[in-house]
């Protein structure tokens, strides 16, 4: 995996990861306003982010976000083992 | 003897301190951290006790 295909998915698992303290942080806080800005800014980034490295690069997820061109993509994506 | 011990003292208590959300790390950081926010983040020190 190429450079800067595995900076991008890192970038991604990033975001991913920023979204999932600011929801738990918002479960206990609902009424942070701040927070909840940063939730939803955050969530347009990682839409546009993944929008992007699905079109270059074939898709994240296998079913109900992606679909696929052909032929069949999901199988042909780089496995866990292969990140370095 | 006889006496029931612990009486006057009051049954174990958990609380948990109401955080509040001053600052954060980078995306990056976070990640890597284990948390986005700097209140929480403890670093695993082996041999090292806290405090």
């Amino acid at each position: 995996m190429d450079r800067e295909r595995y900076r991008r998915l890192e970038e991604i698992q990033a975001i991913g990861f920023v979204l999932i303290e600011l929801n738990l942080y918002l479960d206990t806080h609902p009424d942070d306003e701040r927070a909840l800005r940063e939730f939803n800014t955050y969530g347009q980034q990682l839409r546009r982010l993944v929008t992007q490295y699905e079109a270059q690069y074939g898709p994240l997820l296998s079913s109900g976000y992606s679909p696929s061109q052909f032929p069949w993509k999901w199988v042909n994506e780089p496995w866990p083992w292969d990140m370095q | 003897m006889g006496r029931k011990p612990y009486t006057s003292l009051e049954l174990a208590q958990a609380y948990i301190p109401y955080q509040y959300y001053t600052d954060s790390y980078t995306p990056k950081e976070a990640l890597r951290k284990g948390t986005l926010f700097p209140e929480l983040y403890r670093p695993y020190l082996p041999g090292k006790g806290r405090r």
